[in-house]
């Protein structure tokens, strides 16, 4: 036997089916009860305790040694970050990450001098030191120095015999001239290694 | 209470400041004389709360330490470069990054407008412009006039150029001069688009193109 949706008998049943079933009348009053006596959760009740004012006391003893530790911790944090930079862009590079060092280019700068005694480097990047960063010299007076520097743009200038600064002829100068000895620059942009230099 | 001791820590923060700038500028002491390094260090403690940074003109008076020039010259170079870095952060926005508002200083000394910064700054907001603004610089060293230089160097960014590119550019300039061009118009030269794959970068937009750099909609 096959029923058909045309079929009056079976359309009965299935209204009849499909009908609630009826529920007592305070049903949704007791839900709702019960739902309000359930404890909050445990977010929700460091939420509320978080947003709720509280009184603290402390006494002025406290209160002092606290402010003064916290003083202690800004000059000590502060003095440590002041060290770290007061030793230059140089020092910096040194200390820092792996991903930045990585940023970094090595230009070789490079300088023909056959008769020069000595010949450093000096520039932005090692705050204009005429003997912390001393060149190689080969045997046909080339002297070089590969220095790892990220992207930008520094002035520079070849020490030679430590007392005569050279500017690098191979490379721009910087527009104007503050001290009456014109420097070089060198720019860095990410990537490959490079080499900049002149002859004397 | 707790007001208290917010107001004795700002207090002793405030009276701890002066230390943290004198170890900044650790690094003139015995490279100056004390009436020279006090200058000096008077000019970068005034300038740092308009965010210029110390490092470029802590260098400046090593520069001329290092150099022998006297005290005042020492500190008139390091009060130029003040205003030179403070211009350039007014052009180029309070998060320029130090290296940017060094070469951004460079290329106002050079002659650049600080529109020019502007500009290649609200185009770029979110890329490093210190290459950009530096080869301008360098190529106004060479003696390419100020507005040349700019233009050639905005095309070249809008045009998508790699950083060491803009740096090879410059070199093919250099090169064009030392054979005799005028400085103006090798950088205009060089700049056109038709001549980019012989203003020596030829590996990015001969061969694989990048894709454009990134404007601001």
């Amino acid at each position: 036997m096959h029923g058909s949706a045309e079929d009056p008998l079976v359309a009965r049943i299935v209204a009849e089916l499909r009908r609630p079933p009826p529920a007592h009348p305070d049903f949704d009053a007791r839900v709702m009860a019960a739902v309000r006596r359930a404890p909050p959760s445990l977010p929700a009740r460091t939420w509320t305790w978080l947003r709720e004012p509280r009184t603290l006391a402390v006494s002025p003893l406290s209160g002092l040694a606290v402010a003064a530790g916290l003083a202690a911790l800004f000059i000590v944090g502060g003095w440590a970050a002041a060290r770290s930079g007061a030793a230059g862009r140089t020092a910096r590079m040194a200390a820092a990450p792996a991903a930045e060092r990585d940023a970094q280019t090595l230009v070789t700068f490079v300088f023909m001098a056959p008769g020069a005694q000595s010949v450093a480097l000096a520039g932005d990047f090692d705050g204009w030191d005429r003997a912390r960063m001393p060149m190689r010299r080969d045997a046909s007076g080339l002297w070089t120095l590969d220095v790892p520097l990220p992207p930008g743009r520094y002035q520079y200038a070849f020490v030679v015999d430590g007392r005569r600064f050279v500017p690098d002829p191979a490379a721009p100068r910087a527009v104007g001239d503050d001290f009456g000895q014109p420097t070089s620059v060198v720019t860095v942009a990410g990537g490959a290694p490079r080499a900049v230099g002149g002859s004397l | 209470m707790s007001v208290r001791i917010l107001g004795l820590t700002a207090v002793l923060g405030a009276l701890a400041l002066p230390a943290l700038a004198n170890a900044q500028t650790d690094r003139l002491t015995g490279r100056l004389d004390e009436r020279t390094r006090a200058a000096v260090t008077g000019i970068v403690d005034s300038v740092r709360g308009a965010g210029v940074p110390a490092d470029p003109l802590v260098n400046k008076a090593l520069e001329g330490a290092s150099k022998g020039a006297d005290g005042a010259r020492i500190v008139a170079a390091v009060r130029a470069l003040a205003a030179d870095l403070g211009r350039a952060r007014a052009a180029l926005g309070a998060r320029s990054t130090e290296p940017e508002l060094v070469a951004g200083a460079a290329a106002l000394r050079a002659g650049a407008s600080p529109a020019f910064l502007a500009r290649l700054r609200g185009d770029y907001p979110r890329e490093a412009l210190v290459v950009p603004l530096a080869v301008m610089a360098d190529l106004v060293a060479r003696g390419v006039p100020a507005d040349t230089a700019a233009q050639a160097v905005l095309a070249l960014v809008q045009a998508g150029v790699r950083e060491a590119d803009l740096v090879a550019f410059r070199q093919s300039v250099e090169r064009d001069i030392a054979l005799g061009a005028p400085a103006g118009a090798a950088a205009a030269v060089r700049a056109t688009a038709g001549d980019l794959a012989t203003a020596g970068v030829p590996s990015t937009l001969g061969q694989t193109p990048p894709p454009p750099r990134p404007r601001k909609p």
